[in-house]
């Protein structure tokens, strides 16, 4: 495939992104819904609770939804909006193909399968099944993911289906395997309530998770201490007792620093160490030269602000630390989150009311994405694809031949390396826009425009869409009923409240099709997303993430329902490890030693400044849906870089004024943003952007060697100041940047 | 109409040092029906080259409102329940007095209509016994709309505050702001 | 209002009534033009030229609106009559005939607003000069086809009967109560519909003007449809009714919904006042160090609270109303700040 078929501009005046607004007076028929449905909203792991208003198969509104248990009606801007999506005017509604010279014309649902069906099978005939990828995303509910991991195993017969997760938080989830033999959070927030230190590590919760504020809050006010690692002040940093400001890529020094501290204070737990945990002696061993004087030159943080972070960590009998993206996109994202798992390990406190541990997962079915579908190396129930007899058990609930089930692909990014090494033909992808998520995205450019086929399912027809031979218009989350799994674990209802306009389907139909077309009928026989979900129930059965006694009904009932349940008498799990026994083959909490180790790319004289990358509140991931939503537009038009005021006197720089931002990979221009909240070292671009205005374009693909998740979070840059000050946000119009 | 449920024991606190500059609030307010995609309550960087401090402001709703004195076309009226409405339509003639004069810098003068607008504490809601929206929204706190009871449970270390100095001028208000225990009054004059 | 009597007030209304009287028996040539059918009419306007003037002055000495009125008409002729007179001109275009303040409020709201307002316009310019006798028609004398307009007893037009021309002008209250019945069609659909209009509006501010615009428009119109389908069998009933209603209408014009229809013009002053700001010099607020507003308006404003008995002086002298809104909502924030910082913990 050669480059987009018609110019970006050109594509982006027929498609978008374009803004909607609501007329001024709301939209008509809001006073007067035809229905109220209670479901959640699309943005997040918080999957917040929302009602949504319904007329005439329309969303007129919202409603706060005050009774749901996490977020009790609260809601964050994109939450506010999310309804907005919906009554789009950029929806696709019909299926439409690529024409040279021309853009995209509709073509009927009939041509468009057939199309998509004869070059899956011109291409795995002529180059083999894996030539076929797949990529999805965890904006896909529990019954979607499911699907689409069956689907690709057992339809397309390729190895290498992955996933947006990838560049989420599989770090983490790789972490938790190591240290507990499972993948979730292991308290829900409620445990943060009388927790007496709450630190927070690489997480803008005031940004990315508003509504979790609530609950730290909540501990603040019960006397918890709060400690907040982060290059920059946040808003949740500004008032936080201690807000440590860690030198972007060092964080495994720092709680490696932390855990020494711990050791040579006898701040431990020893009954824990020695009866539930190995390995203590190794982490031990790695971290004894980590003194003080070596974590500041190392972190770039006050050898007071670290020993105080120990002492108040050391002396606390409850205590809950949570952590994000900040350590988790990084190369070394898995030794960072086992290093912050060693420090709650060595003092013991998990598994018990205020004592608590988790991931923030960030997407909004990160976590069920990630444990039934659609990861490259995972089945159903968080099994292993190379363990025998996890693929055993879900073949035959497959009803295939163990050798017929693929083994282990590639990750996400590796795909599109394979694509732009010739490796990989085709592509099919749903819920996933690399050319704006994945970094170096000048390298996924060049990849997209080499494949032979591409076909997209979508609402919208995102920046990466434009480079599709065929867009298939799928479903919004509001279109189709089915379950999701919330960063806590907790299992929630997503309920139907339109039918998908147009000619648009179901994003479930569509696979159904494919499936039926590409001869694989008989295992796809399902009639609703419960049969789905029933299949999920029994695939998941016996493995770690256990749904095998969640129902919809049990769900509706409780307003969701905590993972593992094993029985339909089970009344799920909302805090683990009270039994004390980890899912570890030995079943012990596995200590990891964490030498630290650089990032992948340092400073040096040609790149002197680190470069980190980031959200903002109005946004969401690439954009797709947040960018053509007006107001949230609004609020933060265009992506700034943020720089400490005297980091710019060095070079030169004022505020709005155009800078030019270079690194081995690409050079972008932002405006710049005088700040004196981040550290002088380091600037700051938040992602949501596409085309010119694109963090990606300039951020590195070096891969933790575990997880295979990017390092976004840490490269080199140069600033050239272009000595003029930036266009106004509304003649940039970035978020429709070609 | 003229029917009310607003609830006397349910009272408006905020906070400004929990606010987090979200703006879920703003746009909350404007779902609002009485204002129809205006939003009403006001989030703003202090200063955002120093800090990422925010303020949020609500309508105070001013036992003895300067707005309404202010106003040259009496079209600022406060009710029974100590609401300060928002400028009768018929009679506002977009003067802007009350913009310059309301030390809390609250109402909004939307040039096109023609019009002075503020918060009514979400009339339409809080006289159905419903909470405004901004505060059901609020993920972090920095308004909370309840009774008493329940904010002295919820923020043991704060007391709620109705008194305001600016200058030599003493306001008391309807809406509390939550200060450090044991405050009386929050005084705005020269740093 | 009448707890205490405003001696100033009275005596201004009582003047204007005076004058009022006065104009009706010079403009009716010693009421040898005026008709009697319309006695009642002319005494509730008699009543509600008082009650309007001294609810008029009253208003005006209101410390904020004096200022304004008197501020405007100084402005307006201090040298720049002209152009503000054009200013003016443009307004009442704009905003009073095409109403595109209200407009902008709402599509239908703005619609519905110009109907009743135009009908009613034309109503009290069809009505109000009959009823003084300012203005009688009659046959020309030696025929009976041409009929002639007299306007304070002196003839000013003649047109010919049973054309285009007759209907229009003899049909003109039907015309009025035509728009102003479609207008409220309109405003109380949207009272019915509109969850934001009903909880925020009240039967007496509300309803009840709509329901007096109705009844009025119905039984005019009825006055009219019983002569020309009913021979007059119900003229009766739609004579006093409709006397009823436009009596009420008069004698509460300056107490409810409808006095906006005297105070709206206010709006004219504000827009020369705003014009005059904008020339002028600008208020820079301390904290934001960007314009906001003319330091004409914030002067005024500042001298209308201390009037009022508000002091907003602080220790350095200044007052913080010479903070910007924004300025002002980013004090409060600091001062709370600091009211934290000082306690020991920003978080509490």
């Amino acid at each position: 495939m050669a480059t987009l078929p018609v110019s970006a501009e050109n594509l982006i005046t027929q498609f978008g992104p374009s803004l909607n607004f609501p007329p001024m007076q709301g939209y008509p028929g809001r006073d007067e819904p035809d229905d109220v449905v209670k479901t959640h909203c699309c943005f997040c792991g918080m999957q917040c609770g929302i009602k949504l208003l319904v007329k005439d198969n329309r969303i007129v509104g919202f409603e706060p939804w005050e009774e749901f248990p996490f977020n009790e009606g609260r809601l964050c801007p994109k939450g506010v909006q999310r309804y907005l999506q919906n009554n789009h005017p950029d929806r696709l509604l019909d299926p439409i193909e690529r024409v040279e010279g021309k853009g995209f014309r509709p073509i009927a649902w009939e041509a468009a399968f057939e199309r998509v069906v004869s070059e899956i099978q011109r291409i795995q005939g002529k180059y083999g099944k894996d030539a076929f990828a797949m990529l999805s995303g965890v904006s896909l509910t529990n019954e979607k993911s499911y699907l689409v991991g069956k689907f690709a195993r057992v339809a397309l017969k390729t190895r290498n289906l992955d996933y947006n997760g990838r560049l989420c938080m599989v770090s983490a989830g790789a972490g938790n395997k190591k240290a507990f033999g499972l993948d979730r959070g292991s308290n829900n927030y409620s445990d943060l309530a009388h927790a007496e230190v709450v630190m927070i590590c690489g997480t803008n919760v005031s940004e990315t998770f508003p509504t979790l504020t609530h609950w730290i809050w909540q501990a603040r006010d019960n006397g918890a201490k709060l400690i907040v690692v982060d290059p920059r002040l946040t808003p949740i940093a500004r008032t936080a007792d201690l807000h440590l400001p860690i030198r972007p890529g060092r964080d495994s020094a720092l709680y490696g620093a932390i855990l020494h501290q711990l050791i040579k204070h006898d701040w431990l737990d020893h009954d824990f160490i020695a009866n539930h945990t190995t390995d203590f002696e190794k982490a031990k061993e790695a971290v004894k030269d980590y003194d003080l004087e070596w974590a500041e030159r190392t972190t770039g943080i006050a050898k007071e602000k670290i020993m105080q972070a120990a002492q108040w960590w050391g002396a606390a009998k409850t205590s809950f630390l949570l952590h994000a993206r900040g350590i988790e996109h990084q190369s070394k994202g898995v030794e960072n989150v086992v290093a912050c798992i060693n420090l709650v390990l060595a003092t013991g406190r998990i598994g018990k009311p205020y004592c608590g541990y988790a991931t923030i997962t960030g997407q909004g079915n990160g976590q069920g994405g990630r444990e039934h579908g659609h990861k490259c190396d995972q089945l159903p129930g968080n099994r292993d694809i190379e363990n025998p007899e996890h693929r055993k058990y879900i073949s035959g609930v497959w009803g295939i031949d163990e050798k017929e089930l693929p083994g282990k692909g590639l990750t996400a990014y590796e795909i599109m390396e394979a694509i732009h090494r010739g490796e990989i033909k085709g592509l099919l992808s749903i819920c996933f826009n690399p050319l704006v998520s994945l970094p170096n995205n000048n390298m996924i450019r060049e990849a997209l425009e080499k494949l032979e086929f591409y076909a997209c399912i979508d609402f919208f027809l995102n920046e990466t869409a434009r480079h599709a031979n065929i867009i298939l218009p799928g479903s919004l989350h509001e279109e189709e009923e089915g379950t999701v799994t919330t960063a806590e674990g907790r299992v929630v209802r997503i309920r139907k409240a339109v039918n998908p306009p147009g000619n648009a389907r179901t994003d479930t139909s569509i696979l159904l099709e494919l499936a039926k077309r590409l001869g694989a009928e008989k295992h796809f026989g399902f009639n609703s997303s419960e049969e789905i979900f029933n299949e999920l129930r029994v695939a998941s059965k016996g493995g770690t993430a256990d749904y095998f006694g969640i129902t919809y009904k049990k769900i509706e009932d409780n307003m969701g329902v905590f993972w593992p349940c094993p029985s339909e008498d089970h009344p799920g799990t909302p805090r683990l490890w009270e039994d004390r026994k980890f899912k570890t083959p030995d079943g012990r909490a596995h200590f990891n030693g964490v030498a630290y180790r650089e990032p992948a790319e340092l400073t040096d004289a040609e790149y002197p400044m680190i470069l980190t990358t980031g959200r903002v509140v109005s946004q969401y991931l690439s954009g797709t849906q947040t960018r053509r939503i007006g107001k949230l537009v609004e609020q933060y038009p265009e992506p700034l870089l943020e720089i400490h005021p005297k980091t710019a006197a060095r070079f030169g720089i004022k505020d709005r004024e155009l800078v030019k931002v270079v690194t081995r990979r690409g050079a972008a221009e932002f405006p710049a943003q005088l700040v004196e909240t981040i550290r002088e070292d380091t600037v700051f671009i938040p992602y949501h952007w596409p085309g010119k205005k694109s963090a990606n374009q300039l951020t590195s693909g070096h891969l933790d060697p575990v997880s295979k998740i990017p390092e976004f979070k840490v490269c080199a840059c140069r600033l050239e100041p272009q000595g003029r000050p930036a266009p106004s946000p509304a003649e940039t119009k970035a978020y429709a940047s070609a | 109409m003229n029917t009310t449920t607003f609830r006397t024991d349910q009272e408006f606190f905020f906070d400004p040092q929990r606010c987090i500059g979200c703006h879920a609030c703003e746009m909350a307010c404007a779902e609002c029906e009485t204002n129809g995609q205006t939003a009403m309550i006001h989030v703003d960087y202090v200063d955002r080259f120093l800090s990422t401090q925010t303020s949020v402001q609500v309508c105070m709703h001013c036992e003895d409102p300067v707005c309404a004195k202010v106003c040259p076309a009496d079209a600022i009226t406060k009710d029974e329940f100590g609401i300060v409405h928002s400028a009768n339509t018929a009679r506002c003639i977009a003067c802007s007095n009350c913009v310059q004069a309301c030390p809390f810098g609250v109402p909004k003068k939307v040039e096109p209509l023609d019009l002075m607008m503020k918060c009514n504490m979400c009339y339409d809601r809080t006289s159905a016994g419903k909470k405004p929206m901004c505060a059901t929204v609020c993920p972090s706190g920095a308004l909370f709309y309840g009774t008493r009871e329940q904010i002295g449970r919820n923020r043991p270390n704060s007391s709620p505050v109705n008194t305001f100095r600016f200058g030599q001028q003493l306001v008391k208000t309807k809406v509390n702001i939550m200060m450090p225990k044991g405050a009386t009054e929050l005084v705005v004059d020269s740093e | 209002m009448f707890n205490t009597l405003n001696l100033r007030a009275a005596l201004v209304a009582a003047v204007a009534t005076v004058l009022l009287v006065a104009s009706i028996l010079i403009g009716s040539r010693n009421l040898t033009n005026f008709d009697p059918a319309l006695v009642a009419y002319l005494f509730g306007c008699i009543f509600a030229c008082f009650g309007i003037v001294y609810r008029y002055t009253v208003w005006l000495q209101r410390p904020p609106t004096w200022r304004y009125f008197a501020r405007g008409w100084k402005l307006f002729f201090t040298g720049r009559t002209i152009a503000y007179g054009w200013e003016l001109v443009k307004h009442f275009i704009v905003q009073f005939l095409g109403q595109k303040f209200i407009r902008n409020r709402g599509k239908a709201r703005g619609f519905g607003h110009m109907l009743m307002a135009w009908g009613c316009l034309l109503a009290f310019a069809i009505t109000f000069p009959l009823v003084f006798g300012w203005i009688h028609f009659g046959l020309k004398p030696g025929g009976i086809n041409i009929y002639e307009i007299f306007v304070f007893g002196f003839k000013i037009m003649e047109f010919p009967l049973h054309t285009v021309l007759a209907e229009i002008i003899f049909n003109g209250l039907n015309w009025s109560a035509i728009l102003v019945i479609a207008g409220v069609m309109i405003m109380m659909r949207r009272r019915l519909t509109h969850a934001g209009q009903i909880a925020i509006q009240t039967f007496e501010g509300d309803w009840l003007p709509l329901l007096l615009l109705l009844a009025i428009s119905l039984t005019g119109l009825g006055i009219s449809l019983d002569y020309k389908f009913m021979e007059g069998k119900a003229h009766q009933f739609m004579a006093i009714t409709h006397a009823i209603t436009v009596i009420l209408f008069l004698l509460w014009m300056p107490f409810g919904k409808f006095y906006h229809i005297i105070q709206r013009p206010a709006q004219l002053g504000i827009a020369i006042y705003r014009r005059a700001g904008a020339e002028g010099p600008q208020a820079v607020c301390p904290h934001t160090t960007k314009e906001f507003d003319s330091q004409m308006h914030v002067d005024d404003v500042k001298a209308v609270a201390a009037e009022l008995g508000f002091n907003y002086a602080r220790k350095d002298g200044k007052s913080h109303i010479e903070y910007s809104p924004q300025g002002k909502r980013a004090l409060l924030a600091k001062a709370h700040l600091k009211a934290r910082q000082k306690a020991g913990s920003l978080f509490g």
